[in-house]
């Protein structure tokens, strides 16, 4: 089992719905956003805009297991790459080695509040106790975690009950993002990466990510291997 | 709509070197210079040297170090990873050459030429030299860095640690110390000259690595870290200490200000070096290719 994620180029509507939907499910600090919206201007007077839908790539072979000198950053057996916050010593190797920049250190001045030295809202408390996050270690997207085990345990399969599936999936109003397990092939993302040729951002880095997407312009998905055509880097992502 | 500039142009990584950074930089920097004394101290026997590199990395590096964690008091830790993480081996190669390095120094001050003394420096001498080499390998290691990703790093960190430790050994000797002040001269002038070309063999082999790569070295050439770069590396690392070598070549009589400025130099360059490479390693884009 490898838990993996398909983004749909061609559908997001860069609604933002994803970004708020991952704040509200892990009481994200002000200064952090797990997963990011990039929007990418391609053409002159009447550009198009491609929106990247991105967050941990949660990849097979993470650089950033292999960089955690305390083993705080850890591989789960369905692929889940996530982070011991009371093993973490803040080293930030982890955001370092990540070519992807998808790992945050969360600071201080990233945790100040909503409003800072005024007021510290509900929201804000009840996150303090049911989500809390540690000054001084490192932070990323964990595919909702919880959500997955809590579901699991209830017999429920993620990617299709919405009690197991991550937060940003069950939000997204475009039906943008499709979540399932990767090793099945008749899953619902193993078919969409297949007949769409799905791929992955960076396939040269050898980390082979989790997440795919589909309907964009770089190389191509046999379903099985990386094709040499993706190893290329994109020329004009979104030109069409 | 907010563009993330980091994920569609290239851009610099910031947490090895802004802000809380600059530690990290410092304990490198300390790494490199406390393990080549060390050596160079052991070619020599010389107790001072391998007493000032024990207190180098024990206080500076292992300090710094500790203050750029973000929980410094889960230090410990380090140690649990070292199958895979680099950072956990250069912790233990840290660790260990403080523990060895300390009594190897009792032993040479209470029992030289023991057995154990000899056993002693050999064992923190491998230490030293992990403490030398590893910051190199780490940098080297990271994926996403095309300016980094070169053998030669690991290299040129080596190098420049033991020239560093040649010069030090020079101070040393000036001041009565137990090392021979012609051959620490000599072995200093000649690591100047080798990391001099090497340096440019670097960014030439950086500049042809990528899009990526290039930008980095333009950025040592002509960007925010030129000054650093012609000044502190070039200007101070080396021609002010090459000039005061060839001098001393030419005169037997060289004041004892200038060989100490010329030393202050070397080490000013040494961290010159960590900082521009530090402060130039950039990332590929996430989704476009780099302008």
């Amino acid at each position: 089992m490898r838990w993996g994620m398909v983004v749909d180029l061609s559908s997001c509507v860069r609604c933002y719905a994803c970004v708020a939907a991952c704040r509200i499910e892990h009481f994200l600090p002000m200064g952090i956003n797990w997963p990011k919206l990039v929007a990418l201007e391609t053409g002159g007077a009447h550009p198009e805009v491609s929106t990247y839908s991105v967050r941990c790539n949660q990849c097979k072979d993470a650089p950033c297991v292999d960089a955690c000198p305390t083993g705080a950053t850890h591989k789960r057996d369905d692929g889940i790459v996530a982070v011991d916050q009371d093993k973490c010593v803040g080293c930030r190797y982890c955001v370092v080695a990540c070519p992807y920049q998808n790992r945050t250190f969360l600071s201080k001045d990233k945790d100040k509040g909503f409003f800072p030295g005024i007021i510290q809202t509900e929201f804000e408390k009840v996150g303090k106790k049911l989500y809390p996050h540690q000054i001084g270690t490192t932070e990323k997207c964990n595919f909702c975690a919880e959500r997955i085990d809590a579901g699991l345990a209830q017999g429920l399969k993620p990617g299709t009950d919405r009690e197991a599936t991550p937060a940003c999936v069950n939000t997204c109003p475009a039906r943008a993002l499709t979540f399932g397990d990767l090793d099945d092939p008749n899953s619902e993302i193993s078919k969409l990466i297949e007949a769409r040729k799905g791929f992955q951002l960076h396939p040269e880095y050898d980390t082979d990510p989790s997440i795919f997407f589909i309907d964009g312009r770089i190389g191509e998905w046999d379903g099985k291997n990386v094709t040499v055509e993706q190893h290329r880097e994109p020329e004009s992502i979104g030109a069409r | 709509m907010e563009a993330h500039q980091w994920m569609i142009n290239y851009t610099r990584q910031t947490e090895w070197i802004d802000r809380r950074g600059i530690f990290l930089w410092i304990a490198f920097y300390a790494g490199g210079l406390g393990g080549g004394l060390y050596l160079v101290s052991l070619y020599f026997n010389s107790l001072w040297g391998m007493l000032i590199s024990w207190l180098i990395i024990a206080v500076i590096k292992g300090g710094t170090h500790l203050i750029y964690l973000g929980k410094p008091l889960r230090f410990w830790r380090i140690i649990a990873h070292p199958q895979t993480s680099w950072l956990a081996r250069g912790f233990i190669f840290v660790m260990s050459f403080v523990v060895l390095g300390a009594v190897q120094l009792l032993l040479t001050w209470q029992m030289p030429g023991s057995a154990g003394e000899i056993i002693f420096k050999v064992l923190a001498g491998i230490m030293a030299f992990g403490i030398t080499l590893y910051t190199g390998i780490i940098l080297k290691n990271v994926k996403g860095v095309p300016f980094w990703n070169s053998a030669l790093l690991p290299v040129l960190f080596v190098l420049y640690g033991i020239m560093s430790g040649f010069g030090l050994a020079v101070i040393i000797a000036l001041n009565g110390g137990d090392i021979n002040l012609a051959a620490a001269e000599t072995g200093s002038r000649w690591l100047l000259i080798i990391n001099a070309l090497l340096i440019v063999v670097y960014l030439w082999r950086a500049s042809v690595r990528e899009t990526v790569g290039k930008q980095s070295v333009l950025e040592q050439l002509h960007g925010h870290s030129a000054p650093i770069f012609w000044t502190g590396i070039v200007a101070l690392g080396i021609v002010i200490p090459l000039a005061i070598a060839l001098a001393s070549l030419i005169s037997s009589e060289i004041p004892t200000a200038l060989i100490i400025t010329g030393v202050a130099c070397e080490i000013i360059g040494g961290l010159a070096l960590r900082y521009c490479v530090l402060k130039a390693g950039a990332y590929k884009p996430l989704v476009a290719k780099a302008q």
